[in-house]
């Protein structure tokens, strides 16, 4: 007997299975529209009882008093320019929240870290999250009850950086190592292994003076502009608690 | 468990994949880099469905699990291609020799999906373009070849056979 092949037409609306496929993909697309926000809570609400206890606590604020001193020593510089120049973006250290690292993919294909604090608690996109150390990261998307931080050290993330002892603008570049890249901005970079990289006073985006990394490797002669590795002082696979600056956003 | 309760546990390892690719657990990474675990759950799920099924479920898959990814590198594309050339191959009566084809499968299939991700890298991102070949990529890729091609013989064909047993 010959096989003829199936027609394609109307009929096919009334079959049961068209529309389960149909469903299923409107739940597929609203979850992929809230970024799996419905998930993410589940999941936030499960991994509670498990999130690390005090003792990490105490660890982030020894860590905080080295930043602190290197932070200290450039909020004062940063104070006498501020009298000579105009205002700079508002930084106010108290308006912290401090988060729980949830989960954390820092070595694959995606760098991102998922914390237990969300838009509820006053988080939105492109935040600034510290950890013991300086800057890991922006908040790149929120839900109720959790956020999705993007890594310095993911492939494609810029943020603007400056060595604050040669006053240089640069733009950090992740590139999926812990040693995200600085392409300068100036043909002459000056820069020297051992300098400190910090936010930049001029972002718009950041407060200023915030700890990224140290040098570890300057290209003076790179093409078309100069470049220096830089090593983060905040590692993010040990990081199990952050602080979100909350005045940036 | 009755055999059509059997065949719910793909479905149910299928809703529970973002989990595992958000916790990435510790036990099962080499290098801080866990398994493939699209590759894992699509290998049986393809095997054993037509090239339609397959693709409409790579497809519905590549959309769940970029909503749980930074950046706009997609699953999608790599994930529909798999699903397809493994509909294709189908199990057309094979027998123990499959439990090392899932290995393989899983390798060429990890492979492919990192290459993906790769070559989009570096479509999307224009810096990434003075320095393709970098470290980071080979690192990850490499890492995850290896333990997918570990733990996919032992998931997959596990589920393939629950599944298959309907």
């Amino acid at each position: 007997m010959i096989k003829t092949r199936r027609k394609i037409g109307f009929h096919l609306l009334f079959k049961s299975s068209l529309w389960y496929i149909f469903l299923i993909g409107i739940l597929l697309f609203f979850i992929r529209w809230t970024k799996g926000s419905g998930y993410l809570e589940f999941y936030s609400v499960l991994v509670k009882p498990l999130l690390p206890g005090s003792a990490q606590k105490e660890w982030i604020m020894a860590g905080e008093d080295i930043e602190n001193k290197i932070r200290l020593k450039l909020l004062e510089e940063d104070n006498n320019r501020l009298r000579k120049a105009l205002s700079l973006r508002d930084f106010k250290a108290d308006q912290r929240i401090s988060a729980a690292v949830i989960a954390r993919s820092s070595k694959s294909w995606w760098q991102q870290l998922e914390i237990n604090k969300g838009a509820k608690h006053g988080i939105v996109k492109g935040q600034a999250v510290i950890g013991p150390g300086g800057v890991v990261g922006l908040i790149d998307n929120t839900t109720v009850l959790t956020s999705r931080v993007r890594l310095l050290t993911d492939p494609g993330h810029q943020i603007g950086a400056w060595i604050d002892r040669t006053k240089l603008h640069g733009i950090l570049t992740g590139m999926g190592t812990n040693r995200p890249k600085l392409i300068f901005l100036n043909k002459n970079s000056f820069a020297k292994i051992g300098d400190a990289v910090t936010t930049s006073p001029a972002s718009t985006l950041l407060p200023a003076n915030l700890t990224i990394g140290i040098i570890q490797f300057v290209d003076e002669n790179a093409l078309p502009s100069p470049y220096a590795i830089v090593q983060l002082t905040a590692s993010p696979e040990a990081i199990d608690w952050v602080q979100v600056l909350i005045n940036n956003g | 468990m009755a055999r059509d309760k059997k065949k719910l546990l793909i479905y149910i390892a299928g809703i529970f994949l973002p989990a595992l690719l958000i916790s990435s657990p510790d036990f099962l990474a080499i290098n801080g880099v866990t398994p493939c675990w699209p590759v894992i759950w699509l290998l049986p799920f393809s095997l054993k469905n037509s090239p339609l099924k397959a693709s409409i479920a790579a497809i519905f898959l590549g959309i769940l699990l970029d909503s749980f990814t930074v950046g706009k590198v997609s699953y999608i594309p790599s994930l529909l291609l798999l699903s397809l050339i493994w509909a294709r191959y189908g199990l057309h009566n094979k027998k123990i020799e499959l439990f090392f084809n899932i290995g393989l499968m899983s390798i060429f299939g990890t492979a492919f999906v990192g290459f993906s991700f790769w070559v989009q890298k570096i479509i999307l991102y224009r810096f990434l373009r003075n320095n393709w070949f970098h470290s980071w990529s080979i690192y990850v890729l490499i890492s995850e070849i290896i333990i997918t091609g570990l733990v996919a013989p032992f998931l997959s064909s596990w589920l393939l056979l629950t599944y298959k047993k309907n």
